[in-house]
C-alpha cells in the first residue's frame, strides 16, 4: 500500500521528548530523577493513513500519543499539525485544535463518566464548543449513535447498562462528533474480548473510509497493527526503532527488536508453529529512567555487539532500504539470517550458571 | 448513514428505554433498608416538632420562657414532676420542659442543618480545587487543612467566645470553620484519583475547560461520599451544638436548647431526674437515628456482596 508520500504530513513530530519527575527525596527538594517517557520521537502521519504504533506496555507509546494531541506538555520538540506548530500553544489556543484531533481510549470503563448519561456524554462535544442548540444536539447525538451501531434509543442510558463493545462505540461516536481529522486511538480494542475486537476494529476501518478519517492507532497487540495499518512505527523504550510500510514491516523487518516482537506472533497455520523462529528476549525492559547506554535494546538483542553499548544508532534507512524504511540499529538484520539460533551477547553470568548444562536443550 | 455490516445495531428493546441513574439506584436501596427508612420518618417528625413548636407552646398553653412559679415550683422552689399540666415536668424556674424540648429541636436541627451545610461547601470546594488543580494551590490549601485539624477544637472556641459572647451565629461558624477540614481532605484524596480517570482525559481532550471538568466529572463523581460524610456528621454537629451549649458557650439564655438545658439540670439530677430526661433523651435519640440514617446511605451507595448476602 503506497501513499503518495509527497503530499504534506496531516501531523508531523520533530524530537518530541517528555520527561516525568520521580523520585522526588525531600519535601523542598528540587533533585528529582526524570523519567524519559518519550525520548527523542519523530514522526509523521499523512492525510488518510493509519499509522499503527506498535510496542511492549510502558514503552511510551501513550505519552507520546498524549504529547501529540497535546494532553501533555512536551518537554521538548515540536509537533505540527497541518504545517502549524501546536506544540507550545496554550490550553485557550489549543482549543480550535480539539476540532481537529481526537481521541479513542483503552479503557471502555474508564474512560466515561458513570454518572452522565450517554446522550450528554456524546453530546458534551457540542455542549464544550457551543455548536448545535439542544435541540439539535439531540439529533446530531444520535445519529453519531446510529453510525457507530447504537441504537439511537438508549440515549438516556447510563454507560454502565452497556457492555464493553458497546461502551468503545459510545468512546468512538463521542470522538467523532467534532468531525475530526485525526484520531488517536490508544489502545482502543486491548480490553475488549476478542470476538468485539473485531467488531470495534471494522467500525473504525469503515469509518475511516466513509469519513476519510486519520488514525495513529496505538497497540501492543501486532496482529491487530498488522490489520489496520498502512505504516508501522515500533516503538521501544521511548525511542521509535523502526518505521515502513505494513507489509515491509512484516516481510522484512530490519530491526531485532521488531524481529523478536514478529517471532512471538502465532502462525496462521499451525504446523508452521514449530519450525518457526522464536527469539526469546533476555531480561525485562530496562528503566526508563536509567535507559541503556548507546541502543536502547542492546542488553536484550540477539545481535548486539561493543559498539552497540556505545553507539546510539540514528533512525536512517539501512543497508539498501528505500528512504521510507527507517531503522535504528547499528547490526540490522538480514532478510534471511536467523536469530533464533544466536545466544544473546550480553547475559547476567549468574543466570548462565544457574541454567547449567540445560542450556543447550533449551528450545 | 452507511451503516455497516459489522455494527449491528443493538436489540430492539420496545419498552421506555430510561437509564437508571447511580443516584436513582442509591435511593432505590436505601429504600429496602428498613432501618434507615424508620430512621428517616423519626427525623421528619423531629423536624415537624421543630417546625410547629409554637403548636407545642399553643396546646400546652405555657410559652417556652414563661417562668411559673406558683404552679410550677414546689413550695420550697424545687421542679415539679410530670403531671397533667406539666406533662414533662418543670425546670428550675418553672418552664414547661415539653415546651422547651420542641424549641430546643429548632436550635439543634437548625445549627445541625446549617454548620453541616457550610462545612460540606466550603470542605468541597476547598478539596476539589485542591485536589484537582493540584501545584501550588494544593501545597497551600492541603497545609491550610493540617494547621485547622491541628487546632485544639474546644480551647479555641472557648477563646472565641469569650472574645465576643456566645451566640448562635457565632456557634455555626465555630462548628464550620473546626469540621471542612475533613471534609475538604475526604474531598480532596477522592479528586486526586478521579482527575486520573480517562473520562477526565477524555474531557479536556474535547477542549473542556478546568472549571467545567469540576463541575460535571469531578463534582458528581465525590457527591457519594460526601452525602454519606454529610449524614453522619449532621449527628456529630448536633452534639458539639449541645456540648458548646453545656458549656455556656452556646446561645444566649433564656432560649431554650438541649445542652444548655441538660446543663441546667446538673444541680438537679439528684432530686428532679424528669429535669435531665428529656432533653437528654431528646439528644440521645436526635443523634442515633441521624447515625441509623447515615449507616444506611453509605449502604446504599456501597453495595458490597457480602451485606447483600447478609441481608
Amino acid at each position: 500500500m503506497n501513499r503518495s508520500h509527497e503530499t504534506e504530513p496531516l501531523l508531523r513530530a520533530v524530537d518530541v521528548f517528555k520527561s516525568f519527575p520521580v523520585n522526588k527525596t525531600g519535601l523542598f527538594s528540587r533533585n528529582a530523577d526524570l523519567l524519559r517517557a518519550v525520548d527523542g520521537v519523530s514522526l509523521e502521519i499523512y492525510p488518510g493513513e493509519t499509522l499503527g504504533l506498535v510496542g511492549e506496555t510502558g514503552c511510551g507509546k501513550s505519552t507520546l500519543a498524549r504529547c501529540l494531541t497535546r494532553l501533555h506538555h512536551l518537554s521538548a520538540g515540536t509537533v505540527q499539525f497541518e504545517g502549524r506548530d501546536i506544540s507550545s500553544l496554550s490550553r485557550r489556543e489549543l482549543r480550535p485544535l480539539r476540532r481537529e484531533i481526537q481521541m479513542i481510549f483503552q479503557d471502555p470503563y474508564g474512560s466515561l463518566n458513570p454518572r452522565r448519561r450517554v446522550g450528554s456524554i456524546i453530546g458534551d462535544a457540542f455542549a464544550i464548543h457551543g455548536i448545535e442548540d439542544s435541540s439539535s444536539r439531540k439529533r446530531r447525538v444520535q445519529e453519531l449513535m446510529e453510525l457507530v451501531g447504537l441504537n439511537p434509543e438508549h440515549y438516556n442510558r447510563f454507560p454502565a447498562d452497556f457492555s464493553g463493545g458497546q461502551r468503545q462505540r459510545i468512546g468512538v461516536a463521542r470522538a467523532l462528533a467534532l468531525r475530526p481529522k485525526l484520531i488517536v486511538c490508544d489502545e482502543p480494542v486491548s480490553s475488549l474480548d476478542v470476538s468485539i475486537q473485531a467488531q470495534v476494529i471494522n467500525l473504525l476501518l469503515d469509518l475511516q473510509k466513509d469519513l476519510h478519517l486519520t488514525y495513529l492507532f496505538i497497540s501492543h497487540d501486532l496482529s491487530v497493527i498488522r490489520h489496520v495499518s498502512d505504516r508501522i512505527a515500533v516503538m521501544y523504550l521511548g525511542k521509535i526503532v523502526e518505521t515502513a510500510a505494513a507489509d515491509v514491516v512484516f516481510d522484512s523487518t530490519r530491526h531485532p527488536y521488531t524481529r523478536s516482537l514478529l517471532s512471538a506472533l502465532p502462525p496462521a497455520d499451525p504446523d508452521a508453529a514449530d519450525a518457526r523462529e522464536r527469539i526469546v528476549l533476555v531480561g525485562d525492559l530496562p528503566s526508563p529512567v536509567n535507559p541503556p547506554l548507546g541502543c536502547r535494546f542492546h542488553p536484550r538483542c540477539p545481535k548486539a555487539q561493543e559498539d552497540c553499548a556505545a553507539v546510539d544508532p540514528p533512525l536512517a534507512p539501512v543497508l539498501a532500504d528505500p528512504p521510507e524504511h527507517l531503522t535504528a540499529c547499528l547490526h540490522p538484520v538480514e532478510l534471511d539470517e536467523d536469530l533464533s539460533a544466536t545466544d544473546p551477547a550480553i547475559v547476567d553470568p549468574s543466570l548462565l550458571n544457574s541454567l547449567g548444562t540445560e542450556q543447550g536443550g533449551l528450545p | 448513514m452507511t451503516m455497516t455490516t459489522t455494527a449491528a445495531p443493538v436489540t430492539e428493546t420496545p419498552a421506555r428505554i430510561e437509564g437508571r441513574s447511580p443516584w436513582l439506584l442509591a435511593w432505590r436501596r436505601l429504600r429496602r433498608d428498613r432501618v434507615a427508612m424508620v430512621s428517616l420518618a423519626i427525623i421528619v417528625v423531629i423536624f415537624l416538632v421543630a417546625v410547629f413548636a409554637p403548636v407545642v407552646a399553643a396546646l400546652t398553653g405555657h410559652p417556652p420562657n414563661e417562668q411559673y412559679r406558683q404552679t410550677g415550683l414546689t413550695p420550697d422552689g424545687l421542679p415539679r414532676p410530670p403531671s397533667g399540666t406539666f406533662l414533662f415536668g418543670t425546670d428550675d424556674l418553672g418552664r414547661d420542659i415539653l415546651v422547651r424540648v420542641a424549641y430546643g429541636a429548632r436550635v439543634s436541627l437548625g445549627v445541625g442543618v446549617v454548620a453541616t451545610l457550610l462545612t460540606v461547601v466550603v470542605g468541597v470546594v476547598i478539596g476539589v480545587a485542591a485536589g484537582f488543580l493540584g501545584g501550588w494551590v494544593d501545597t497551600v490549601l492541603a497545609r491550610l487543612i493540617d494547621v485547622v485539624l491541628s487546632l485544639p477544637f474546644l480551647l479555641t472556641a472557648i477563646a472565641l467566645v469569650s472574645l465576643s459572647g456566645p451566640s448562635l451565629t457565632l456557634t455555626v461558624l465555630v462548628i464550620g470553620f473546626f469540621s471542612w477540614s475533613s471534609v475538604a481532605r475526604i474531598v480532596r484524596g477522592q479528586v486526586l484519583s478521579i482527575k486520573e480517570r480517562e473520562y477526565v482525559e477524555a474531557a479536556r481532550s474535547l477542549g473542556a475547560g478546568d472549571l467545567r471538568i469540576m463541575a460535571v466529572d469531578v463534582l458528581p463523581n465525590v457527591l457519594a461520599p460526601v452525602i454519606v460524610y454529610t449524614t453522619l456528621l449532621i449527628p456529630v454537629v448536633i452534639s458539639v451544638q449541645a456540648s458548646l451549649s453545656f458549656l455556656g458557650l452556646g446561645i444566649e439564655p433564656p432560649t431554650a436548647d438541649w445542652g444548655g438545658m441538660i446543663a441546667e439540670s446538673r444541680n438537679y439530677y439528684q432530686t428532679s431526674w424528669w429535669f435531665m430526661f428529656l432533653p437528654g433523651m431528646a439528644l440521645v435519640f436526635t443523634t442515633l437515628v441521624f447515625n441509623l440514617l447515615g449507616d444506611g446511605v453509605r449502604d446504599a451507595f456501597d453495595p458490597r456482596v457480602d451485606r447483600l448476602i447478609r441481608k
